[in-house]
């Protein structure tokens, strides 16, 4: 066992090292100068002068063994150094707004599973039932509009039509924790939904699974009640899957809340990164792409570990 | 496409979404010649024109026609979509096939490769990329191949491992036939299902994540129209003209929805076991019949008693006959033995004394009465929902066939066990562990406290076999049903349970057991009557030393003679048909009129083709036998 969480760990910590590295060499093997894209995005052709200036800034000037030493030490402190922008410090604005993204995937994904796994089980319960039929439709709706279409649409019908809530924006818990709450129930909602046909699905599918195992059948001829059948003999066993895509879903969240605080302005780590990406500050993406990729293999490794827990006959 | 390539008929449940998705594909490129209409075209004056003869969608925020505009930009999104899905499709598949071909070093780098890429968040890898390359539909088609084609490696890699293994890709590979050809044209059309449907899912994510990106400007660059961009324009004049963002986010919604109905029709069709058909247990809860009889009682003797009973099968309003006219009983402390070939109905009959038929399957007339640890008569084809679940393990337990898969693998042995204890008594959990561990004992478990707090994976097929008769015994049940407890055992294994079973009808308070088995040597070893069946009915019946001594139906005689010879074949196939009489059972909506053995009989007669044999005593009052050659002898 603990051998095996071990060795887990070490591939994990291997990864994330293969993915920095990965994020810094993509720099190296694009073609075009960092410094050049930036300052020639103002529109005029920059002077040697000041690429050469913005490049000592950057440490381009430096090796590239020693940029790269450089990149993976700052990344360790969470020191990415300052923003081309407007110089501040990129760990920093990251720590500050990473939980603002955080808070917003926790909630939605817990409206998510909190509707969708009894809503699949009682599907898969009754499959071809009526209540299934609607369930599969439901699905296949959300699935079928994108997130930010979702969410605009969420706009026009809640907050422009019948003016119940914000079209967005951001207030801090700490001193105006309603008004947080309300800007916080459309864009959760919206990631709510766009997840919703994933969570569905899987588990229905596993729990349909699982009803046909033969340990149903001992369980129901023990005489068991049918909730405690259905609650530790066919939802518990057909967890496993819905755990994993729950563990996947929530990595995916991580980017595609972009979308979401780009359509509600809320101030979370996507907006920071749509900002740095339309300024071509080169730093300040990097550094966010890796914190999420650092925080996605940490989810899997969360995920892996609980499948352990989850299954005993699951060795890894 | 080639000639030679035979287009197979299009399966009907992939009509109406091929229909649709080839509306969505070809309407963008086809109609918008037809409008005369040029997109581009703007007139201020006529800004949020409401829709008209000329403009059929209204005229959008610089007056440009938004049926044109919402057709080009299907355009973009299409061949974005598209392009990128085949190029993820070609490079994945290809890197997929190398990997699970030559394993090694190029699996691995396969797999990994692939493992790196799924570390990014899709998004935000694609915006790593634009930031790098800037937007723009070459940049995109570039991030969308990236993103997708790790999905496509790793499917590939897996089926293409799984099919590399089987018969035919090891007779290529032994005739010498090269790798390349073995890999495009041997395992490349075996798991072209999987690929197809992974193909459509990645192009209905390849239109979400470009209009994703173009809606935050990264994607399709003005003034081309995009979907995603035709949205982010419309944002800003949404109070006044809420109809410029409702029509491209309908477009795209239909468009995804349209390719997700054909991969979801796909995999059904490909993958036929994921349509759910009968979903056999948690059935639900059984109509209650109005007894207008008085409620029949139970001999002193017995604990089981079947009357006549019928059972059948509804589907499509059409009503099957699964079981018919079935009597038998099972006296305390005694084995009935229910013999015959799979399909003859045993395993029915017994599900239907626990209450545990599939969904469809009801008792639909005839009594099945069980005796309560009270002494009463409880009537279980009455019963329904909670009743049943108190009579369920309390006064009748069950064990099954495949000890293997029987206990949940997720729970420690002993908690199953205890659970079966609380389910129908309050005992505490320490009390209800000692008995447990006093049950593992009585059933021959070794360190039994030891094998309380196993998982079931750990323990053999014998050892769990036993456990299950533990717990079908942790409650006292007056009726005990085994069907083919030692059929998937070991030969050794299989004369340990039956020794234990033989022991256990021996000690003072034993339940009635109903054994059912295709066996009939364990048959004579354990029990003391014997009914067989066949197609759902009776046909000889009687005490164990009647039946096998002196059997006269021909179908018992055919079970007896191929009995020495099948006997090793039987468990060498795991499979309870019996090869040596020749000829299967007929199914139950094909059962003929007269007797149903009729066509496997060596004896049949012109009458046995018209009128079905009853069931009548034959050497003396126990023995039962259906069959016209005796009522001929006895004659």
């Amino acid at each position: 066992m603990a051998q095996a969480v071990l060795s887990r760990l070490a591939s994990a910590v291997a990864m994330l090292l293969v993915v920095a590295t990965l994020v810094f060499a993509i720099q190296v093997v694009v073609p075009g100068d960092p410094a050049e894209l930036l300052l020639s995005s103002a529109g005029s052709t920059p002077s040697r002068e000041s690429i050469d200036a913005l490049h000592a800034a950057m440490g381009l000037d430096h090796p590239l063994l020693q940029q790269y030493g450089d990149f993976l030490w700052g990344a360790v402190r969470f020191d990415f150094g300052a923003s081309l922008i407007d110089s501040s410090s990129i760990g920093q604005t990251i720590a500050a707004r990473l939980p603002r993204t955080l808070e917003l995937i926790v909630v939605a994904m817990a409206i998510a599973i909190l509707i969708a796994v009894p809503f699949a089980t009682q599907s898969a319960l009754r499959a071809g039932g009526r209540l299934d039929a609607l369930g599969s439709s439901v699905s296949a709706l959300f699935a079928a509009v994108p997130v930010f279409v979702v969410g605009t649409l969420l706009i026009l019908l809640f907050a422009q039509t019948l003016k119940l809530t914000p079209a967005g924006g951001y207030a801090d818990f700490g001193s105006q924790p309603l008004q947080h709450l309300s800007n916080m129930i459309l864009p959760a909602v919206t990631v709510a939904m766009s997840v919703f046909p994933i969570i569905f699905r899987m588990t229905r599918s596993s729990v349909l699974d699982s009803l046909s195992n033969d340990w149903v059948r001992t369980a129901m001829a023990k005489g068991l009640p049918r909730r405690a059948v259905v609650r530790r003999h066919v939802l518990r066993n057909a967890l496993g899957p819905v755990v994993t895509v729950i563990g996947l879903q929530l990595g995916i969240l991580l980017g595609s809340t972009v979308l979401v605080e780009f359509v509600f302005n809320w101030p979370g780590l996507s907006g920071y990164l749509v900002t740095a990406v339309e300024q071509r500050d080169y730093p300040t993406v990097r550094a966010i792409i890796l914190t999420v990729a650092a925080l996605f293999i940490v989810i899997n490794l969360v995920i892996e570990l609980l499948q352990m827990k989850l299954d005993p006959r699951v060795q890894l | 496409m080639t000639s030679s390539i035979r287009i197979p008929s299009i399966h009907p449940r992939l009509r109406l979404p091929l229909l649709l998705v080839a509306v969505i594909l070809i309407a963008p490129f086809a109609v918008p010649p037809l409008l005369h209409i040029d997109p581009n075209v703007m007139s201020v004056m006529q800004r949020f024109g409401r829709p008209s003869l000329a403009h059929p969608l209204g005229l959008d925020e610089f007056g440009r026609d938004r049926l044109a505009r919402v057709l080009i930009g299907a355009q973009a999104s299409l061949r974005v979509a598209l392009v990128s899905a085949l190029i993820s499709c070609a490079i994945g598949s290809l890197a997929g096939l190398v990997g699970a071909y030559f394993r090694g070093l190029a699996g691995f780098l396969a797999t990994k490769t692939a493992d790196i890429v799924l570390c990014f968040p899709p998004i935000l890898l694609s915006l790593l990329v634009v930031t790098l390359m800037g937007p723009g539909t070459t940049t995109l088609i570039w991030v969308l191949s990236i993103i997708y084609f790790p999905a496509f490696a790793r499917i590939v890699y897996l089926e293409a491992s799984r099919v590399s293994r089987l018969d035919f890709v090891v007779a290529a590979e032994a005739l010498g036939a090269r790798p390349n050809r073995i890999m495009f044209q041997t395992i490349l059309p075996n798991i072209a299902g999987p690929i197809i449907v992974q193909f459509s899912l990645t192009a209905a994510a390849a239109i979400i994540t470009e209009s994703g990106l173009s809606y935050l400007g990264l994607g399709v660059v003005p003034p081309d129209p995009s979907w995603g961009q035709m949205i982010r324009g419309a944002r800003a004049y949404m109070e006044q003209d809420p109809l410029g963002i409702i029509i491209p986010c309908a477009a795209i919604s239909l468009a995804i929805w349209g390719v997700n109905l054909l991969t979801d029709r796909l995999r059904d069709v490909l993958d036929p076991k994921g349509l759910s058909g009968g979903i056999p247990l948690l059935s639900p809860r059984r109509q209650r019949q109005e007894d207008s009889t008085v409620a029949p009682v139970l001999e002193a003797d017995t604990s089981l008693r079947i009357d006549k009973l019928e059972i059948t099968a509804g589907k499509n309003g059409e009503v099957v006959k699964l079981i018919e006219d079935v009597s038998l009983r099972v006296r305390r402390g005694r084995c009935t033995a229910l013999v015959g070939e799979s399909g003859s109905g045993k395993s029915l009959t017994a599900a239907s004394v626990m209450g545990l038929l599939p969904r469809g399957v009801t008792v639909t007339s005839g009594d099945i009465l069980l005796r309560s640890a009270d002494d009463a008569s409880i009537e279980v084809s009455k019963l329904a929902g909670e009743e049943l679940e108190a009579v369920r393990g309390r006064n009748a337990a069950m064990i099954f066939q495949e000890p293997m898969t029987a206990l949940n693998p997720v729970y420690r042995v002993g908690d199953q066990l205890v659970e079966a204890a609380k389910a129908h008594r309050p005992v505490s959990t320490a009390a209800a562990r000692e008995e447990a561990i006093e049950f593992l004992t009585r059933v021959g478990v070794n360190d039994p406290v030891r094998r309380f707090d196993s998982f079931p994976h750990t323990l053999s097929g014998g050892l769990r076999q036993r456990v299950m008769i533990a717990m079908a015994l942790s409650a006292k049940p007056g009726l005990l049903l085994a069907d083919e407890p030692t059929t998937a055992l070991d030969v050794t294994v299989q004369a340990e349970i039956i020794d234990l079973l033989i022991a256990l009808k021996a000690a003072p308070g034993a339940p009635g057991i109903l054994f059912i088995s295709h066996d009939l040597g364990v048959v004579a070893q354990l029990a003391d009557e014997i009914a067989v069946m066949y197609s759902g009915r009776v046909v000889e019946q009687g005490p164990t030393a009647e039946v096998l001594g002196n059997a006269r139906h021909p179908y018992t005689r055919a079970l007896l003679q191929s009995m020495p010879a099948a006997h090793e074949e039987l468990h060498a196939s795991r499979s309870d048909t019996l090869p040596s009489i020749g000829g299967t059972p007929p199914l139950p909506h094909e059962r003929p009129a007269g007797c149903s053995f009729r066509d496997r009989c060596p004896h049949a007669l012109a009458v046995c083709a018209e009128l079905r044999p009853e069931l009548k005593s034959v050497n003396g009052p126990a023995h039962l036998a259906a069959c016209h050659l005796t009522e001929g002898v006895a004659a």
